[in-house]
């Protein structure tokens, strides 16, 4: 290469690529959770990979095929892969198998303080502290995504036809049912947890206002939306499937019914992929089908700052720090960037 | 368009007994030097233990989209994405359906969900058939004569057990549905594996290798719901206009009983070929380049389904040629 070509390339990276890190790992980047300090994610090869500023990826090998899901659980990860395991593993590298379903994948996990539990086909399987054995809530279709509200009272289980919500009283799980015709898949609940929002196999977004079931259908997608985000106060659900990131307000008595959203972070051609909040701002960051990352405040008259620049393969998913200092971008082909958020970290 | 990087997926269909698991079991133990992946369901045959074997229960889902046919795969929609995440690249996958299924949704997956459309394509669909036992499956059940209608490909299997005579009377009954279908004899499925994977069969290009043979095929039989076959050919340059008023208002009207259609057209001041493939109410359609120098240009539509003579199709056909 060219001394002068090598210096465009360079003049062409973002801020934030010229001062972080680039791992190129060789398999899609699947999930990704903060714990503590480190961010963990979860790879297509199987693995589960622990970063950290300052130092090279801690490697566990975790699963044989697929990291389908994960989830953070005290100091540890929960994962689910497509060899029907699921684990918990420790930064340090160690796994614990809670439980393996053979060649049945697990495909979504999520925990609340000690309680840990995944889902497997049509059934959903709770692990409570202290208890060997697993419960078990059955459900008519397989389970597509897993929510548990802010104080864990409250589980939702996206799948065919709608949502079942699960309560626990007395520990005893009784369920409701949210009904809408087509194919659930993740799932969500408002901070608030006055509403649960899906993202549906069609190119659109379901809500219900739980107190009286009220039917949000959130439509108009040129694409099936695979992420959203709770950002801010309001709060806004941003979410991917377009090409900007679309954001529906959740204040007031009635959240987005009859209202318009708010779009922001424009990426022309490039349709929005992976959305992740900027933890206690009014500000998302939005992944793209060429790599791109964009920041973006939610307000329409401001520009959105270029984070990462294209890669040519979709952004998979972005996780940041919880003392937000780091932000880790990895997309489907393994590419990952680690970098500091703020220039005097 | 032809996208490289999408994995092709066989499907393969076909009543219990006849020697789906067979086959199976080949493509995963065979020295073929490929890596396959097989989605088996829960209430098949038993016996298949490999890494690469995906376990999955058949899910029918409808869309909300108003299409009312419109029925796809959830699980398998959820599946092939969790294995277009793995780190090797795949070079084929299989999908196993059970005995009774209807091959539609499997289809229509393909056409209808996006992701899937982008990353993996539709090769073929295979239907292992049982020698002894196909004419009774088919007087008894739908989905037999279905999954004779839907295939690209039949392993007509066990043909050992059978005589001559009968094998004949077999292969006529598979014709007078489905004639379009390419039917290998086999014992014990030993058909040779890159007969069956691999095939390219749902792509456009292939439409063009229908051959015009067996027109008018004859009408002799017993039942009105019974699965037949008829296609049309015109030398004279379709007008692009009626045609597209007749054929879609065709699929949305019939749909439910058009199993499967496809076609070449030769429109009227085009110069490129036409191809269409379709599937119930779904369809997909593409110019597929100029015509060969030197043939003939002529349309030709070729449909599978129930009750194909009251949709007046030769009439809808001659009404598109221009005048």
């Amino acid at each position: 290469m060219n001394a002068d070509l090598e210096k465009l390339q360079e003049s062409n990276k973002t801020e934030l690529e010229r001062r972080g890190s680039i791992f190129n790992i060789g398999a899609p980047a699947t999930e990704a959770v903060t714990i503590r300090d480190q961010i963990a994610v979860g790879f297509g090869d199987g693995s589960v990979r622990f970063f950290q500023s300052g130092s090279d990826p801690k490697t566990v090998k975790a699963h044989k095929g697929v990291v389908l899901s994960m989830t953070n659980y005290e100091d540890h990860v929960l994962t689910g892969g497509d060899d029907g395991r699921f684990l918990k593993i420790s930064s340090d590298g160690n796994i614990d198998e809670i439980f393996n379903f053979g060649s049945k994948w697990v495909d979504c996990v999520a925990s609340h303080k000690d309680t840990k539990v995944c889902s497997s086909g049509k059934n959903v399987y709770i692990w409570t502290k202290n208890k060997d054995k697993p419960q078990t809530l059955e459900h008519q279709s397989t389970v597509a995504g897993l929510a548990f509200d802010n104080k864990g009272k409250r589980l939702a289980v996206s799948r065919y036809g709608g949502v079942t919500v699960w309560k626990l009283n007395n520990n005893k799980w009784t369920s409701s049912n949210f009904t809408w015709k087509g194919s659930h898949g993740t799932v969500t609940f408002s901070p608030d947890t006055k509403y649960i929002v899906t993202a549906m196999q069609e190119n659109q977004i379901h809500g219900w206002r739980l107190n009286d079931k009220a039917d949000l259908a959130m439509r108009g997608y040129p694409s099936k939306i695979k992420s959203f985000t709770w950002v801010g106060d309001t709060p806004y659900l941003v979410t991917s499937g377009s090409s900007d990131a679309v954001c529906w307000p959740f204040d007031g008595k009635e959240g987005p019914m009859g209202r318009k959203p708010i779009v922001v972070a424009n990426g022309g051609k490039e349709l929005a992929t992976f959305v992740k909040a900027l933890n206690g701002e009014k500000a998302v960051f939005t992944g793209f089908t060429d790599g791109s990352v964009l920041l973006a405040e939610i307000d329409e008259s401001k520009k959105p700052i270029m984070i990462r620049s294209s890669t040519g393969s979709e952004v998979s998913t972005i996780a940041i720090s919880s003392d937000n200092s780091q932000i880790l971008i990895g997309d489907m082909k393994g590419s990952i960037l680690l970098s500091s958020l703020w220039a005097d970290n | 368009m032809e996208n490289t990087s999408q994995v092709p997926v066989t499907v393969l269909t076909g009543f219990l007994g006849a020697g789906k698991t067979t086959l199976l079991n080949r493509i995963l133990t065979e020295q073929h030097g490929r890596k396959y992946a097989v989605i088996v369901n829960e209430f098949g045959e038993q016996g298949i233990d490999n890494d690469l074997v995906v376990d999955a229960d058949e899910e029918v889902f409808e869309m909300n989209n108003g299409c009312i046919c419109c029925t796809v795969r959830g699980d398998l929609i959820r599946i092939l994405s969790g294995l277009m995440k793995r780190a090797d690249k795949l070079d084929a996958i299989i999908v196993e359906t059970t005995g009774l299924a209807d091959p539609a949704p499997v289809a229509q997956t393909f056409f209808v969900d996006q992701d899937v459309a982008d990353r993996t394509k539709l090769d073929a669909i295979v239907t292992v058939a049982d020698a002894v036992h196909l004419s009774s499956q088919l007087t008894e059940h739908h989905e037999a004569e279905e999954q004779i209608a839907f295939a690209d490909v039949i392993l007509l299997n066990k043909v050992d057990l059978v005589d001559e005579s009968r094998l004949d009377r077999v292969k006529d009954r598979i014709k007078k549905i489905n004639p379009f279908a390419k039917i290998i004899n086999t014992t014990r499925c030993s058909a040779p594996l890159d007969e069956v994977v691999g095939l390219n069969a749902f792509s456009l290009d292939r439409i063009l290798e229908v051959e015009p043979d067996f027109l008018e095929s004859d009408h002799d039989h017993e039942h009105d719901d019974d699965v037949t076959s008829l296609s049309f050919v015109s030398d004279i340059p379709l007008d692009m206009d009626k045609f597209q008023d007749w054929f879609g208002n065709l699929l949305r009207t019939k749909g439910q009983d058009i199993l499967r259609s496809k076609g070449i057209l030769n429109f009227k001041g085009e110069e490129e070929r036409y191809v269409f493939q379709g599937v119930h109410m779904l369809m997909d359609a593409s110019p597929m380049g100029p015509w060969p120098k030197g043939k003939d240009r002529s349309s030709r539509v070729v449909f599978i389904g129930r009750d194909l003579d009251n949709m007046n199709l030769k009439e809808g056909f001659d009404n598109c040629k221009s005048a």
